[in-house]
């Protein structure tokens, strides 16, 4: 089943996400901490991108940023042409809601509530009439393969089926980009290569991905790696075109 | 549309934190619960106190002057009153012949004495001396049977009217009509039962525990001017607007009649009902004051419990705030999450609560005095249990609701 993440009515040509001189500074007790300082970059729609570098390189900070958990200090961040720099926490509570799909290396489900309750959530928050929501709901579950679980909680799952989960709860907003965070961080390696599979197939199904990573061999899923070093990016290459996930 | 539904789906969330967590939410609600019972329980005592009262002192006319040698709520200034002269008969009839055509005066004797039909007795019955003019000085009237008449007062017949107690305690089913039983030593015959007036208020008079006679009869069978009863004058009004104008004139009269001088004080006392309402209020102020102070002391310490338990349920749940702000939440879904349950976790207790206090009330209305709990009643103690609820897990909530996602989703 295709999935189209973004929909053409609401995307102006141009790039899907934009970021220009993004600075980010912040004060830890006596310290001031420059996270980020001065970063541009342009990802397109269906681009595959993997952010990459060491601990204090600003990734996890680039990563709050791109989705919108934090604002920059300065430097202007667009999201389909929507300045979100400037938008309020109300706002930005909103671009999370419908724009942006986090997948996190620890799951972060709610865990006292089932797979479909911790699917339909962002639903939820959105408004979406509860007629609409079911029907999302038990599409995004079916396409992570987890269909029959529906009414299990998170702690009667692995650790692979939790992170499946988080990746319907991504989708079922239909997000414009997907933003992983060292989704198989908790994994072991083979869980870990069903889960990139799963990414993979979104992307290639129309989804923007933005995956954060430190391993190299999850990056290479990726289709172009942005290295980040000192709170500025030291690289940004095009991968080679992969055909299938042999490695 | 977009609040309602957020309330709705908050709802839902709390309920299902709730059902998770039924242990604590249960102890929790130990203050509310206890709150809430002592919320009813004064509302119940207060109403019923009410409702008690206006039953038992239907009977006082408000239009009526009482004149007696004692005031009717005599307390810790009985010595005051203690070597007042007897007011007597022929004082009231010198005050009858003063306010004729102005006022309806009835003077009455009274005693307390043992009555007897055949094998049946009855110890300690109020006996009443009036005149015909008692039905029209006081409400009550005769069910069966008929009243005293001028003719019965002044040809001082035994005859007697007899309050519903008294039928049932010596006549039973049987009809007391034209029988004869004995006040004291005399021979009486029953020529009326009088209607129902309701139980004795806490130890007040029992109205329907009385017999009326002639009070001819009575200075006859008992001695009046001789004898050393209290007699009372009962002074109706021609309307509730002259009552006050009739007072006036009632004390000068009975200075005069007894020979007061203008420096003297009153040797006597006016009753109206409204000192009686006026006292009963007095009671009700205290009750009601001792039901408020123990109900906001329960709630506060089922409030503060409750607040207790919301931070450290905000506190353990940091994590889920944290993720439910990355997926979209705004500050006041979280809010509204935590205000749900907290809310909950009141209503439950006040459920609980209305349920051991309609029980309590049960018993207090079998035993004590009419109780019951009505739907306002009801309808407070939920209403109170839900703002207890909400002001109690407001600053829990509120401070969920303004936590940093960031820093949310790092929490351990």
């Amino acid at each position: 089943m295709a999935h189209n993440g973004n929909d053409p009515a609401r995307t102006p040509s141009g790039p899907t996400l934009l970021l220009q001189d993004v600075v980010k500074t912040y004060v830890m007790g006596a310290d001031t901490v420059h996270a980020l300082r001065g970063v541009s970059l342009s990802i397109d729609r269906n681009e595959y991108v993997a952010v990459m570098g060491p601990s204090g390189s600003g990734k996890s900070t680039l990563m709050n940023v791109i989705g919108c958990l934090d604002v920059p200090t300065s430097g202007t961040y667009s999201l389909e042409g929507q300045m979100v720099a400037e938008m309020s926490e109300y706002q930005l509570a909103d671009i999370r809601n419908q724009r942006i799909g986090f997948v996190f290396q620890t799951f972060n489900l709610i865990p006292r509530s089932n797979i479909f309750h911790n699917v339909e959530l962002p639903l939820i928050y959105a408004g979406v009439p509860k007629t609409e929501r079911r029907g999302r709901v038990v599409e995004a579950i079916e396409r992570v393969g987890l269909a029959d679980r529906m009414k299990h909680k998170p702690n009667e799952l692995s650790g692979g089926q939790r992170q499946r989960v988080a990746i319907a709860r991504a989708l079922v907003g239909r997000p414009s980009i997907i933003l992983a965070d060292e989704p198989t961080g908790n994994l072991d390696s083979k869980t870990g290569d069903e889960i990139m599979a799963i990414l993979d197939e979104l992307h290639s199904g129309g989804q923007t991905i933005i995956l954060v990573t430190h391993e190299d061999y999850i990056a290479e899923h990726a289709l172009r790696a942005i290295r980040l070093r000192d709170g500025v990016i030291e690289s940004d290459t095009e991968s080679r075109r992969r055909v299938g996930h042999a490695n | 549309m977009r609040l309602s539904v957020d309330l709705g789906e908050s709802f839902q969330i709390a309920l299902r934190a709730l059902r998770a967590n039924k242990a604590r939410a249960t102890l929790t609600t130990l203050g509310i619960i206890i709150g809430i019972v002592a919320v009813i329980l004064t509302m119940t005592a207060a109403n019923g106190l009410q409702r008690a009262f206006r039953q038992s002192f239907s009977s006082v006319g408000t239009d009526v002057i009482y004149v007696s040698r004692m005031p009717w709520i005599v307390m810790n200034d009985f010595f005051l009153y203690r070597n007042r002269p007897r007011l007597e008969l022929r004082q009231a009839e010198a005050l009858a012949h003063k306010l004729q055509g102005k006022a309806i005066v009835n003077p009455t004797i009274d005693n307390q004495l043992d009555v007897k039909y055949r094998a049946e007795t009855m110890e300690g019955v109020t006996i009443i001396g009036t005149t015909e003019k008692q039905t029209q000085v006081a409400s009550a009237q005769p069910e069966t049977g008929r009243f005293l008449t001028e003719f019965d007062v002044s040809r001082r017949k035994d005859v007697c009217v007899i309050g519903t107690d008294i039928q049932k305690g010596l006549f039973g089913s049987a009809n007391p009509i034209n029988q004869e039983m004995k006040i004291g030593r005399t021979t009486f015959r029953v020529i009326g039962v009088m209607e129902k007036q309701g139980g004795s208020f806490l130890g007040g008079p029992n109205f329907d525990r009385q017999i009326f006679i002639p009070i001819s009869s009575y200075v006859k069978a008992f001695g009046g001017d001789r004898g050393r009863q209290d007699v009372n004058v009962s002074v109706k009004a021609p309307s509730q607007e002259a009552v006050s104008n009739l007072e006036f004139e009632v004390i000068g009269e009975m200075r005069k009649i007894r020979h007061l001088r203008p420096s003297e004080p009153d040797n006597f006392s006016l009753n109206k009902l409204d000192t009686l309402v006026g006292a009963f209020n007095n009671v009700m102020g205290v009750v009601l004051l001792v039901g408020l102070l123990v109900t906001s002391i329960s709630l506060f310490v089922g409030g503060v419990g409750v607040m207790n338990i919301m931070f450290v349920s905000v506190t353990e749940r940091t994590r889920e705030i944290g993720i439910r702000k990355a997926i979209g939440a705004k500050p006041h879904s979280i809010l509204f999450q935590f205000l749900f349950e907290s809310a909950s976790i009141c209503l439950t207790g006040g459920i609980i609560g209305i349920a051991f206090a309609s029980i309590l009330t049960a018993v207090i209305n079998a035993v004590l005095m009419p109780a019951s709990v009505s739907v306002t009643i009801l309808g407070t103690a939920v209403a109170v249990s839900i703002a207890v609820g909400v002001v109690a897990g407001f600053v829990p909530a509120y401070k969920g609701a303004r936590l940093n996602p960031i820093e949310a989703l790092r929490y351990e």
